[in-house]
């Protein structure tokens, strides 16, 4: 037994490929990154060390202090939205529904199976003013609210929030269709017998399906911040992150400042601060965990 | 024969004026890369014939085969190797245009440059001879023997825009930016004739819209807010002068000057009245030229390559319905009505470590042919010696000739003295100019804190 | 209590109906309306408002897809890179997964922290210093520099996910074969493998979308056009249709959805099922 699992030759096997692969690919590159954010320039163009002043910069630059909030909001409301209304979705399924399920919950997940680019081409369609309506605003003006009728993706106001409608969009099948496989794992007697006590249906969710959906919720809201935090594509192919860098994330700005701007170093600071902020809100996150625990 | 002599007439005005206009080269920072050929020069004679030389090049360009100037270059390499030298091959990459700087600046890094690749001249052009990274191509045309199939005026306008007194690029057009209108709307509003002040322009933007016109429009998308930053140009470069742009590039002037601001607060104001229509941040530079010729919109800043599309059959406007003027003047002392938007589009450079004597012989038969080539398939000037004559020349392709010859002195774009930062940040923040969420003040400031940010 | 109010069972039917039909509308609506709309002419979209129906059926759109907008090349490297990593993915997290969970050697929980890390390390921080690599070693514009990259980006979750699952099971059934004279590595194809069909289905449904849509890597790391997946190729669309072109545009989008959305009507029960009773319990 133990010779069979203590097989040196295959755990080198098994382990081996994939380890100096995802050291290289994945962990090098963050002790690069650092090493390259004490220079300046380009690698081969201008390369010079100038000590701390990339990290002194981010500090005086307002580009990157909007990328931020924007980048923040963006967490926010998306991770509310698709773990919130996933959720809702799933109690409907569990609690509501009695027929057409399986189809409803099919269709439900259409939009995750989208190519985020492709979704995104889409409701730049549908948000579009000029040269003709797209499908959001012919639907206004023709309903008698032209006065609601918007450059929804052109303005300051709106096109974060419209950028965020997309992503919940695409997103909610996914999380409803995991919630829902948790739902279904509670079994039924706990759900009866809180029913025959009287418990309300926010009693019952507030004492008996919350905590015991605590765990998926968990989860559920580390897939939602890992997709959040990283904030491009949807971004890039809706907006560009305009009308000015009103919906320009972290990860567009390091890409600007890296492969426009030509400033590797510094580039690679927004890299580094981005892995932080990655860490910090899984470590929150985390926290919700165990404080329940308790 | 007329049109030659248009060309031959347009060059020498032209090098005359347009160095007087933009003022000689400066910075001086191109000298350190002056001395390019020596190295590759053994001495071969490039008078005689093609010795066949095996060579392979890697051709990057913007242009997709089957569009453009990427029919162009691929047509003239492969008469090169049916006619000349079958021991030459190449290979065509095509770089979208919005990747395009950041694509050749990491492999100028990596020093892994394609043999012949498009660039954009102007600022980007000149890192690049900075670092060493490209040909001397004013130098090398001598060595050749082929300097003389390069007009003057796009040799004159290349060494402007790079600020040295050899070219280190190679045209692909000759081009002048403007107004582009729409002739039946103009009637529609009772306007008779194109202005000429800017006065003028502005009440004819009144009128448009009194009409129920939408008088302006412009590339507002994300992307292509060039369109934009063209027209804040436009009304800089005609109350301060042609140079105003390098002026503030060189730090003679401050990008938060009054005049600056007050030019970037004129078109804010034109926003804010309407002219722009409903949401131009999300209109594209073809959607914009696209509602010129459908006759959504009444005026349009576009360059004369824009004549391709007008050209084209689905131009609802029809072969003469749309005009063309040049910018309004505001202070003919400072740019006059013959100063007109000019640049040689996106331009052709060689990377210095590849480049030997079969691209040189490439060089020497690219050059003298293209001038043609251009003109039998397309009917444009390139900027190079043509003998032969387009079969039919189109009422919008003579139109922009005819506006070329009349050229006295030239201005460049707005980014074309901007680094990458700077340039972007400008076409960034127009967006937020033209909705009304930053004044003229403020969006100059943000420029200039990108332009302090810089290095 | 088995006759229910009358009311109620139709109060509760209609707001029912209701809910279907907002459900209906919000997510199946917009890909209803992106189908049809690629069959409109470019007219169509002057004349008529942008929700009317197509007044025919205008392939041509499609056809202009595929040929000038290269559909047919992004599908090939999108299929490509995405397929290749997958079996790389699913054979590395399954084999790194088995001997950390639940073979014997002295590292093994270390190194199943290690591998943790990468879940938190988000694609961007690496982009700088992967592209360099990728530019000295000539790996640029290769299909190797993408699948590499996937595939180590995809080994943190999938590991995760298939130690979570294994840690479920019963240690007998690997003592039972082994004692049966089983070696490592036909336990491992045998036994392992069929048992963890589940956690391997969740991991590849989950993959299979993270890395279908990417865009971070593929527009960094390739610009030759021969090259590029369908979210770059898509990217750059209006440029090579300009933007007056809706119906090639529509019909570009609609050919990159379907295949997708008949994958999933084919699938769709066992990804569902792999969602919900998988491993994604981690």
């Amino acid at each position: 037994m133990r010779k069979v699992l203590g097989n040196k030759q295959a755990i080198a096997l098994f382990v081996l490929p994939a380890f100096i692969l995802y050291t290289i690919v994945v962990i090098a590159p963050i002790v690069i990154s650092f090493y390259y954010s004490f220079f300046s320039g380009t690698p081969g163009l201008k390369w010079e060390f100038v000590g701390m002043k990339n990290f002194l910069r981010l500090f005086g630059d307002s580009r990157f202090l909007d990328a931020l909030i924007v980048n923040l909001r963006y967490i926010g409301f998306v991770m509310i939205g698709q773990v919130g209304l996933g959720l809702c979705m799933a109690l409907l399924f569990r609690f509501w529904l009695k027929r057409f399920k399986n189809l409803i919950r099919t269709l439900m997940f259409f939009p995750v199976v989208l190519p985020t680019v492709a979704v995104g081409q889409l409701f730049a369609k549908i948000y579009e003013i000029q040269p003709n309506y797209g499908l959001l605003n012919s639907l206004l003006a023709n309903i008698g609210l032209r006065h609601l009728v918007h450059a929804w993706i052109g303005e300051v106001d709106t096109a974060l929030g419209s950028l965020i409608v997309m992503d919940i969009w695409a997103a909610i099948g996914f999380h409803a269709v995991i919630l829902y496989g948790a739902i279904l794992d509670i079994s039924d007697d706990v759900i009866e017998a809180a029913a025959i006590d009287g418990a309300g249906s926010f009693q019952l969710f507030r004492h008996i399906l919350a905590p015991l959906l605590r765990p998926m919720i968990i989860t559920c809201l580390i897939f939602s911040f890992s997709g959040t935090v990283k904030m491009f594509e949807s971004a890039k192919a809706l907006t560009g992150g305009g009308p000015g860098n009103a919906t320009k994330s972290l990860s567009m700005y390091m890409y600007d400042v890296a492969f426009n701007y030509n400033k590797v170093g510094y580039g690679s600071v927004i890299a580094l601060f981005i892995f932080l902020m990655c860490i910090a809100g899984s470590t929150v996150i985390g926290l919700f965990d165990r404080k329940e625990d308790l | 024969m007329k049109k030659r002599a248009l060309a031959t007439l347009m060059s020498t005005v032209m090098v005359v004026s347009l160095i007087a206009g933009c003022g000689d080269s400066t910075s001086g920072s191109a000298s350190s890369a002056t001395s390019t050929s020596s190295q590759t020069s053994s001495g071969s004679d490039f008078s005689g014939e093609d010795p066949k030389l095996t060579k392979h090049m890697k051709i990057s360009t913007i242009w997709a085969e089957d569009n453009d100037n990427g029919v162009l270059i691929n047509k003239i390499a492969q008469d090169y190797k049916d006619n000349v030298n079958p021991n030459f091959t190449w290979e065509y990459e095509y770089i979208p245009s919005a990747d395009l700087t950041t694509k050749i600046t990491t492999l100028a890094g990596a020093d892994d440059l394609p043999d012949m690749f498009a660039y954009e001249s102007g600022k980007p052009i000149v890192e690049l001879i900075n670092a060493g990274k490209i040909v001397d191509i004013g130098a090398e045309l001598k060595r050749i023997g082929s300097s003389d199939y390069v007009t003057p005026s796009a040799t004159s306008l290349l060494q402007t825009l790079s600020g040295t007194n050899t070219i280190y690029d190679l045209p692909l057009g000759l081009n002048i930016e403007g107004f582009w209108y729409n002739k039946a709307l103009f009637q529609q509003a009772g306007i008779s004739a194109p202005p000429a002040t800017m006065d003028e322009f502005e009440e004819d933007l009144k009128k448009l819209q009194d009409a129920g016109i939408q008088p302006l429009v412009a590339g507002g998308a994300s992307g292509e807010t060039w369109g934009s930053t063209r027209v804040v140009n436009a009304v800089t470069v005609r109350t301060l002068g042609n140079d105003a742009m390098k002026k503030a590039a060189e730090g003679q002037a401050k990008y938060t000057d009054q005049g600056y601001v007050d030019a970037a607060q004129k078109v804010a104001d034109w926003a804010a009245a309407g002219y722009f229509g409903e949401g131009i941040n999300t209109v594209t530079m073809n959607a914009a030229g696209q509602m010129l010729m459908n006759g959504q919109a009444a005026i349009f800043y576009n360059g004369s390559w824009f004549a391709g599309n007008l050209n084209s059959e689905d131009n609802a406007a029809g072969p003469d319905g749309i005009g063309y003027f040049n910018v309004p003047v505001v202070d003919a002392s400072k740019s006059g009505a013959t100063d007109y938007s000019m640049n040689c589009g996106n331009i052709l450079c060689l990377d210095k470590t590849k480049y030997d004597d079969g691209t040189a012989w490439f060089l020497k038969y690219f050059v003298e042919h293209i001038g043609d080539v251009a003109m039998e398939t397309e009917g444009t000037v390139k900027g190079y010696t043509y003998k032969t004559q387009a079969s039919e020349m189109s009422g919008y392709t003579k139109l922009v000739l005819d506006e070329i010859g009349k050229a006295t002195g030239a201005f460049t774009w707005y980014e074309a003295t901007m680094g990458a930062e700077v340039s972007k940040t400008a076409q960034e923040n127009v967006q937020l100019l033209l909705t009304g969420d930053m004044n003229g003040q403020q969006y100059m400031e943000s420029i200039q804190e990108a332009f302090d940010m810089a290095d | 209590m088995k006759t229910r109010p009358h009311k109620k069972i139709k109060f509760h039917d209609i707001l029912t109906k209701v809910i279907i039909a907002l459900i209906l509308i919000v997510d199946v609506y917009p890909i209803f309306w992106l189908l049809t709309a690629s069959i409109k002419k470019n007219s169509e979209w002057v004349e008529y408002p942008a929700y009317a129906l197509p007044r025919g059926f205008y392939w041509q759109n499609y056809v202009e897809a595929w040929t000038r907008g290269h559909m047919a090349t992004f599908f090939k490297n999108s299929l490509i890179d995405t397929l290749v990593s997958l079996v790389f993915i699913v054979i590395f997290s399954t084999t790194v997964g088995f001997a950390v969970v639940k073979m014997d050697w002295k590292w093994k929980s270390a190194v199943a922290k290690y591998f943790q890390i990468g879940i938190m390390v988000p694609v961007a921080t690496a982009l700088i210093p992967l592209y360099q690599m990728f530019l000295k070693t000539h790996l640029t514009n290769t299909y190797t520099s993408l699948i590499i990259s996937y595939v180590a980006f995809g080994l943190s979750l999938s590991i995760f996910l298939i130690t979570g699952y294994l840690r479920t099971m019963p240690n007998d059934i690997f003592e039972a074969a082994v004692i049966d004279g089983c070696g490592i590595y036909s336990l491992m194809w045998h036994i392992v493998v069929p048992m963890m069909k589940n956690a391997i289905v969740t991991v590849l449904v989950l993959q299979f979308f993270f890395k279908w849509n990417d865009l971070l890597f593929s527009m960094t790391f390739i610009s030759n056009s021969e090259l590029k997946t369908v979210q770059t190729g898509l990217l750059y669309f209006s440029d090579e249709f300009g933007s007056k072109n809706w119906g090639a545009i529509f019909a570009s989008v609609s050919m990159s959805i379907l295949p997708m959305l008949f994958l999933y009507i084919f699938l769709n029960k066992a990804i569902i099922e792999g969602m919900t009773s998988g491993a994604v319990k981690g």
